[in-house]
């Protein structure tokens, strides 16, 4: 009765918001529904035949939505919670707004992605088939605290969960990998034939590791993604997969090792990645160029060197950093960021006005910028995001890149909607 | 002129950003025609007095920590370091390397953990996370002398802001100063050492401790002169005047910190 009430009472509340306009209803009413009854979330996702978690620093959403993509192309129905509420209110709320689909038996697959924190509170209560471990990196110290308590946390949680459980880790990232030793059941690793994870970047190393997934033969091809090799079964696949750089990849061989996990056919998934559009803001493709989220110096390392070699002498660049807590209130990060990567490229090295900084905390970056080699003659700095981008579109002769920090990617967001660029994003199902 | 920065323990404490620091230091040399080599300094490394200029001791996680506080004391470069700062070389640290260089550091459960006493000052673990923006003001540095008599080049040069410092702290461990402890300067937003006492970070000779990440030279460009200016001064036993530099950006970020933030 009481979780009646309370799924009831979240429902009434996400109608509210909705026809009120307050918000798009993602967090409170799993914040109400929670004072209610604290066991909701469990009581609700164990109604759903299968649960995936996916965790980790980087690439949570491009993976959750992955599997999501794999599942709708099996014929599997699929909620899942969206981006930017991966906290348990937020998983909360997924449910609540399905309950209904959740009873009629409507729903095959609930994929929820945690943060590295939530992730010890909330995985026990999903008893999930499978978890996913990306990978850890520094990430918004404020929030999640270091590398070492993380991994010490997630220890300590995979130590309670059943044997049974689907553990799939990065491989390369020695981190993840040695969760192996705190779990009781068996764990598979994924990863690419000689890369590891060292600190905060991904760097080239022949080194002998025993992956279940392993990617060989990768061949970059710049902006448009990757082609590399994979032998599942004793049958060598040739993926094409459509998102840029190494990091990706790691991406797809999770989402593809849960399918695997989940019997999804492999000839589905391959076939299914040409039709496979990233996240909002994540490699996002626009009519005057694209939008690289930036968010920790792990990931923004890794987008600098996926995005230095494809740089040509009339693209622009726009950086937009905030400090809201979903930004991580603390910016030092951007020295740990290698910035100077994108010094290499042919625009850094052409002369003209075409770096444009923004973002509440827009002078942080434009020093960063400075002291990573770019003349400051060069920046036009605008804390206004709108301001910043109208100007670096004007006479734009070829593309925009640009990196936002989240809560400026949402910005932007709202921005391209209010000008028609974008129009079609409000109703990106997620 | 050239000028070699001692990056203390630099692969095991580097965390929060505070490689911006060395960042800041080098490029701000070699902009005045400075010769700059960074020299790292870790376990199992062997270093002498006079084999750098200005040291630099970034914060790190608990475990690296505890090694680091060990090898300090065991390979004597703690007594080294004391040494040097003595005779007048100028140091950074931050965080987690501040607290290894005050007397010592008491953790929750266990034996205090000896530090190399350099600062009159000690720290206690709490249970509280001081996290946020910080807003300090200066007394104990006469940061702008050298500045006298040079003709500014800074488009934003409110006197105001000159005497202040910003960053962001990130910290458990509460520091308290002794009673012959200067601190580096009053808590205008924010908690400093302890959140109790308004004091934030220690200044003693030339050598400075702080919770202060952000990274803390880049947006206050002056105090990374000061160390420069010191380490330059000592090296080569003369008065420094230090060519000024064009930090409208760098003031332009220490402003919007201090406005929204104190």
């Amino acid at each position: 009765m009481q979780t009646f009430i309370a799924v009831f009472l979240g429902q009434v509340i996400s109608y509210l918001s909705k026809i009120l306009r307050i918000g798009g209803g993602s967090a409170a009413p799993g914040l109400y529904a929670l004072k209610l009854d604290p066991d909701i979330v469990s009581k609700l996702s164990s109604k759903i035949p299968m649960n995936v978690v996916v965790t980790g620093t980087n690439g949570k959403t491009t993976t959750s939505r992955m599997i999501a993509h794999f599942a709708s192309k099996s014929g599997i129905k699929v909620i899942r919670n969206h981006t930017g509420s991966n906290l348990e209110r937020g998983i909360a709320s997924t449910l609540i707004n399905s309950y209904s689909h959740i009873l009629s038996e409507n729903i095959d697959l609930g994929i929820w992605e945690l943060d590295e924190a939530a992730f010890n509170t909330v995985a026990p209560k999903l008893k999930p088939d499978i978890i996913v471990f990306l990978n850890v990196f520094r990430d918004q110290l404020d929030r999640y605290g270091e590398v070492d308590t993380v991994v010490k946390n997630w220890c300590q949680t995979l130590k309670n969960l059943p044997p049974k459980t689907v553990v799939l880790v990065n491989g390369d990232d020695a981190n993840t990998a040695k969760l192996s030793k705190c779990f009781k059941g068996v764990i598979q690793k994924f990863g690419v034939k000689d890369f590891k994870i060292v600190g905060e970047s991904l760097v080239h190393e022949k080194e002998h590791g025993n992956l279940d997934y392993e990617a060989k033969n990768v061949k970059l091809s710049g902006l448009n993604g990757s082609t590399f090799a994979l032998t599942i079964f004793n049958i060598r696949l040739t993926i094409n997969l459509p998102l840029p750089g190494v990091y990706h990849i790691y991406d797809f061989l999770a989402a593809f090792a849960a399918g695997l996990n989940l019997s999804f056919k492999p000839d589905t998934m391959i076939s299914s990645l040409k039709n496979f559009s990233p996240a909002f803001g994540r490699v996002e493709k626009l009519p005057f160029g694209y939008i690289f989220l930036i968010k920790n110096p792990a990931g923004a390392t890794a987008v600098f060197e996926t995005v230095t070699p494809n740089i040509k002498k009339n693209d622009r660049m726009l950086f937009a950093l905030n400090d809201n807590i979903a930004d991580g209130t603390d910016v030092s990060w951007i020295w740990d960021a290698n910035f100077e990567l994108l010094r290499n490229s042919p625009r850094a090295k052409s002369r003209g006005p075409s770096l444009y900084v923004s973002g509440a905390r827009a002078y942080d970056l434009a020093v960063r910028l400075k002291y990573a080699g770019f003349d400051p003659k060069t920046m036009i700095v605008d804390d206004s995001l709108s301001n910043a981008l109208k100007e670096a579109t004007m006479g734009l002769k070829d593309r925009l890149f640009v990196f936002p920090t989240y809560t400026a990617m949402l910005k932007l967001q709202s921005i391209l909607a209010k000008t028609k660029i974008k129009k079609h994003y409000w109703a990106e199902e997620n | 002129m050239k000028l070699i920065i001692g990056y203390l323990y630099g692969d095991l404490m580097n965390i929060y950003g505070d490689t911006g620091n060395i960042i800041t230091l080098t490029k701000r040399a070699q902009w005045r025609g400075i010769e700059v080599q960074v020299k790292q300094i870790s376990m199992g490394d062997k270093f002498k007095k006079g084999d750098t200029d200005i040291f630099f001791f970034g914060g790190g996680q608990d475990q690296q920590q505890e090694l680091v506080a060990r090898d300090l004391v065991v390979s004597s470069k703690g007594k080294i370091i004391k040494q040097e700062v003595e005779r007048g070389v100028p140091l950074l640290s931050i965080c987690g390397g501040y607290q290894l260089l005050g007397e010592y550091y008491k953790p929750h459960k266990g034996l205090k953990l000896p530090g190399v006493g350099l600062f009159p000052a000690y720290t206690v673990a709490s249970f509280d996370r001081m996290i946020g923006n910080i807003v300090i003001e200066v007394n104990g540095l006469s940061l702008i002398d050298y500045r006298k008599g040079k003709k500014q080049r800074y488009t934003i040069n409110d006197t105001r802001y000159s005497n202040l410092l910003v960053g962001f702290e990130n910290h458990s461990g509460k520091t308290y100063l002794k009673k012959s402890a200067i601190p580096l300067g009053m808590v205008m937003k924010g908690f400093g050492n302890n959140g109790e006492d308004e004091t934030e970070g220690c200044i003693y000779k030339n050598a400075i401790g702080c919770y202060m990440h952000g990274s803390l030279l880049p947006k206050n460009p002056k105090l990374a002169d000061w160390l420069l200016k010191k380490a330059l001064e000592v090296k080569y036993g003369e008065d420094i005047e230090l060519e000024p530099l064009d930090d409208t950006l760098e003031l332009q970020a220490h402003q919007v910190a201090v406005l929204k933030y104190s």
